[in-house]
This record gives C-alpha cells, sequence and structure tokens, in this order.
C-alpha cells in the first residue's frame, strides 16, 4: 500500500516537473522592478508585494495598497491568482500569503502610497506594535475595502 | 492734523526698530575654549529667543533636541558629526531657525528613519545655507507648516548603500506653506520628496545622480515647480495623484535607463507644463490617466520617447513645443484619442507651405506605426532605422490605416519656436 502511495506521489511530482514553468513568487528586485500599478520603482524592501497568476508569471508592486489597488481593479485577475503575497515588515526578505497577513494602519508608519499599511505575519506582533504605535490591525479583506472606498486610488 | 499723525506712527516705528535686537535675545558662543564646548549643552542653557554662535571644528554629537525658539549659527566651518548614532537636530519648538552648519554621519535606521534635521509638528522653521554629508534623511519634516529649506548641498553616500538602505534628501510629509529653493541634492533615494503637501514653491533647486527620482510627489495639490534641473537620477520627476500644479522652465536631462523618465506623470489633472527642456531622456514625458493638462512650449531634444501619450489620458492640450532629434515624437497604445495638438514644430514634418504663412499645408501625424508597434512588441525596437520599417512608416503616412487618425497636428510649424520671441507669431496665428 505505502509503495502505492510513494509510487504514485513520485509519478505526480514527475507530472509536476514535466509541466515546467513553475508557479511560485519570486524574489522582487527591488531598484529594477517598476511597481505594476502605479509604475513607480520598488525601491523599499520593508513594503514591497507580488501577485503571480496562474501562469507563473510574477507581478511587482511597491506596496501592499497598490496590490490590493490591482485587485479592485481587476478582480478577474485577482480572483484567477496563484499567489498574492506582501512582505513581512519585520522580516523584509520574507513574502508572507496576504490573506493571512495581518495589516497595522498606524499613521507613526507611513507606507509607500499613503495608505500607511504594514504587513505582519504574526497577530501577536501587529498586536504590540499597535500598541505601541496606534492604530488599528486589518484583514485582507478589510484592506481590499479601504483601498476601494479610498478617494486617492478612485 | 495728519501730519501729526503720521509724525506719530513714524516716531514710534523708528524708537521701535531701536527696540528690535533686544527681541532677539542674548547670544552664545560654542567653542573649544569657550564655556561652552557642546552644541546641546548650550542648547539646555539658552533661553527662549537666543542665538547660538558654533564656531570652527568638529562636535562629536547627536540628539540635540531644539525644544525652544532659537537660531543656531555656524561659522567657518563649524561641524557636527554623529558618528552614525543616530538622528542630530530634531526640532520640537517653533521659530527656529538652522544656519551654516554641516551635519554629517546619519546611519541607516529602518524603524526610525533618523535625519539630521527632523522637525515634527511646528511652524516657521528655517533652514539654510547648511551642508549635510552622508545621512540617512537630510531634512525630514512631518505635519508641520510655514518652513523655508533654501541654499542646503545635500550630498548622500550611494556607493555602498542599496535603494532600500537609503532615504531621501529633502523629505516633506502633511507640511504646507513650503519655500524650498536653491538646494543641491545628490545621492539619496529621492532627492526632494512630497507627500500630501500644500502650497509650497519649489524652486531654482538641482537634483541629481538620485537613486530613483529627482522631484517625488504624491497627492499634493497647488504647488509649483520652476527654474529646477533634474539630471542622471533614475527618473526625473514622478507626479501621482496630484491636481493643480504648475511646472515651468525645469530642466529634465540625462535621465536614462530601461525604466526611466524624464517626467512621469500619473493621475494628474487641470495642471500646466510650460517652458520646459526635455534633453536625452529614455522618454521625455510618460502620461497615465491624467486629463486637462497645458503642455506649452517646451522643447523636447534627443530623447527616445517624446511623449508616451496612453489612451487613459483626455483632453490634453499640447501647443507650442518643439520636437527635435527624438527618436519617436509621439508613442500610444491604441486607437482612441481625446487629446489636441497644434502649431507645434515636428522636426520630422516633411510637409510644405505654399501659401507662406509660416504654417505647414499638410497635416502632421506624429505617431508612426512603427512607434506603434514598439509599443505593441517592445524586442521589435531593434528594428529601428532599418529600410522595412522606413518603407512600412511611409505608406502608413500616406494611406493612415492603423495609427490614430485624430492624433494629429492639422497646423505643424515649419520653423523651429523660439519661445522667447514667439508672442507675435502667437498674435498672427490667433
Amino acid at each position: 500500500m505505502k509503495q502505492v502511495i510513494q509510487d504514485s506521489l513520485s509519478l505526480l511530482m514527475l507530472l509536476f516537473l514535466l509541466a515546467g514553468c513553475s508557479v511560485e513568487p519570486k524574489p522582487i528586485a527591488y531598484g529594477a522592478a517598476n511597481c505594476a500599478h502605479c509604475s513607480m520603482t520598488l525601491s523599499d524592501k520593508r513594503y514591497g508585494a507580488e501577485l503571480v497568476n496562474d501562469k507563473g508569471r510574477a507581478y511587482f508592486f511597491d506596496s501592499a495598497e497598490c496590490l490590493a489597488a490591482y485587485v479592485v481593479d481587476q478582480p478577474e485577475l485577482g480572483n484567477k491568482a496563484a499567489f498574492l503575497m506582501v512582505t513581512n515588515y519585520t522580516n523584509p526578505e520574507e513574502l508572507i500569503e496576504a490573506q493571512k497577513a495581518y495589516f497595522l494602519q498606524s499613521e507613526a508608519l507611513p507606507s509607500p502610497m499613503g495608505m500607511n499599511l504594514t504587513a505582519l505575519a504574526e497577530a501577536a506582533t501587529a498586536g504590540e506594535m499597535q500598541q505601541q504605535l496606534g492604530g488599528q490591525v486589518l484583514s485582507w479583506d478589510q484592506v481590499l475595502l479601504a483601498v476601494q472606498n479610498d478617494e486617492k486610488f478612485k | 492734523m495728519k501730519n501729526l499723525s503720521n509724525t506719530f506712527i513714524l516716531t514710534c516705528t523708528f524708537i521701535l526698530l531701536l527696540l528690535a535686537p533686544n527681541a532677539f535675545g542674548s547670544t552664545l558662543k560654542v567653542c573649544k575654549t569657550c564655556r561652552y564646548t557642546s552644541v546641546k549643552q548650550a542648547v539646555q542653557k539658552a533661553n527662549p529667543g537666543d542665538t547660538i554662535l558654533v564656531s570652527g571644528g568638529v562636535y562629536r554629537e547627536s540628539g540635540i533636541d531644539i525644544n525652544k525658539p532659537l537660531t543656531l549659527i555656524g561659522q567657518n566651518n563649524a561641524v557636527i558629526d554623529g558618528n552614525f548614532t543616530g538622528q542630530l537636530l530634531t526640532v520640537t519648538a517653533d521659530n527656529v531657525t538652522i544656519l551654516g552648519l554641516t551635519l554629517k554621519n546619519v546611519a541607516t535606521s529602518y524603524t526610525r528613519d533618523d535625519a539630521a534635521i527632523r522637525v515634527m509638528g511646528r511652524q516657521n522653521i528655517r533652514i539654510v545655507g547648511n551642508t549635510i554629508l552622508k545621512t540617512y534623511y537630510g531634512i525630514y519634516l512631518q505635519n508641520s507648516e510655514k518652513v523655508l529649506i533654501k541654499n542646503n548641498n545635500i550630498l548622500g553616500d550611494n556607493t555602498d548603500r542599496n535603494e532600500s538602505a537609503l532615504g531621501n534628501a529633502i523629505h516633506l510629509y502633511y507640511t504646507d506653506e513650503v519655500e524650498i529653493s536653491g538646494n543641491n541634492v545628490q545621492g539619496h533615494r529621492d532627492g526632494i520628496y512630497l507627500e500630501v503637501v500644500k502650497n509650497s514653491q519649489v524652486h531654482r533647486n538641482t537634483s541629481h545622480k538620485n537613486l530613483r527620482y529627482g522631484l517625488h510627489f504624491m497627492f499634493s495639490d497647488g504647488n509649483t515647480y520652476t527654474y529646477n534641473t533634474f539630471r542622471k537620477n533614475g527618473a526625473g520627476v514622478a507626479v501621482m495623484y496630484t491636481r493643480n500644479v504648475r511646472m515651468e522652465h525645469n530642466t529634465f536631462e540625462d535621465n536614462w535607463g530601461a525604466a526611466s523618465y524624464g517626467l512621469l506623470l500619473k493621475e494628474i489633472n487641470n495642471s500646466v507644463i510650460h517652458h520646459n527642456l526635455f534633453r536625452r531622456n529614455t522618454t521625455a514625458i510618460h502620461m497615465e490617466s491624467s486629463s486637462r493638462l497645458d503642455i506649452k512650449h517646451n522643447d523636447f531634444e534627443r530623447n527616445g520617447w517624446a511623449i508616451k501619450l496612453m489612451t487613459t489620458c483626455i483632453e490634453d492640450t499640447f501647443r507650442l513645443n518643439n520636437f527635435t532629434g527624438n527618436s519617436f515624437d509621439v508613442s500610444t497604445n491604441g486607437k482612441s484619442q481625446y487629446n489636441y495638438f497644434e502649431n507645434n514644430y515636428w522636426e520630422k514634418y516633411t510637409g510644405y507651405d505654399l501659401n507662406k504663412d509660416k504654417v505647414g499645408d499638410v497635416p502632421y501625424r506624429p505617431v508612426s506605426l512603427y512607434a506603434m508597434l514598439v509599443e505593441q512588441v517592445p524586442p521589435s525596437v531593434m528594428l529601428m532605422r532599418s529600410f522595412m520599417v522606413n518603407l512600412l512608416d511611409n505608406m502608413e503616412k500616406v494611406l493612415p490605416s492603423i495609427i490614430p487618425e485624430h492624433l494629429v497636428d492639422k497646423f505643424p510649424l515649419m520653423k523651429k519656436i523660439d519661445h522667447d520671441n514667439d508672442r507675435k507669431l502667437t498674435q498672427v496665428l490667433r
């Protein structure tokens, strides 16, 4: 039985490999990539974001609010996306899934596009930072709503 | 009677003038052999309204909190060296002047955004004639108003720091009524960065060799930018989500690179772009979702693309501009066009002027078929100036089918416009 499972698993792996282009988040090239929503050059490592579509093509954004605005503008792209990634503020090398992230919205931490959103991986960290800096903690869906209702992005 | 009251007013003014020096308070000196040997010490001891004179020499200090109205003056090369131990001057009072100091060595700090001079929630601040070297942020203002930033020289060190490790030379956030003039800024992320700044003037600055933008502003309505030079930046100027901007007499030069622009406009409305010079930029002006712009009397010289006009732009007017030596004069990404071109000088125009009214008799369509092709298929740029491309372009000129029909200058000028002496000509044209 075990053997069968292993075999089928390895077969699946093989199929995946044969499928060619892998669909996964790509590292963000700061200083070279331009934001797909606002055309600005990505330059702040703490705020970069990324959308990977179902074909494996990556779109880069300079901030979570630009990613949100892009998804709000083009729902079909947003719904079909394989990954929506944002940068974990406490560890700028790490991309985390937007749906699982906690967003601290605080005036003490201005983000690149004026919505003051900082993405964090842990609820506890978000809570601590909120204690220190004030503001509110939002989920990804609340961020989408906030962007939708934001004057600047209309 | 009238005479008497006049005399009275004059006398009063004179007496007040005589009393004026007393209003400035006393003067404290800082030097190696003075009573005060550190700037921090003098600032702590000073009374509101005093003047502190810092004489030549290097003062190794940081974290100086200016918490009362003071005038801080550096003389014969006074240097405050933070030695990478944090922010240098923090202004927490109104009516502060910082003049003629050299401030240097502030380390990158992602959580605190350390600067050489930081002002928070204050007014009537003057920062004049300082030299700021090797800092993370140079001058950082937030939630303030009535600020003068003049004749400062801000040199970042971008040799061993990447974009993320650099702050902006002059950074304004939610700050109104600012004059930024005569500064020289280089080697930072953005030379001058304005976010939510209203009613401000940016004049005669030179911003060059910055990693991202020479000047960058967002959500900053009603500001004026004149006589600035933006050279060799990642991109010259980026303007976003803003209304009522005046950009006049600026020079955008040598902003070359795969994603470089002289001027990047996104969602800009009701603004004026007059008398600017765009020379040797990859794309001189890139326009997206921008409407009701008046683009007049500009010179576009030797750019890759002079204007990239996306179809999201409407009701923009291009008049009396010179287009010389650009690889592409105008490029667009679709057929629909609601913009207006009139009386520009196009070097590529091959028409004639039989009635000698200085206006060509044949309309000119500045978008070539090849420009459209490159917009759709960027790698086709390698066919530039090939025989086939020229053939296609000329066919298209005779029988327009693919290029936007309404993107046309019906009255192209025959001679290059001399912007200073063209008043007569415009009268004739009217």
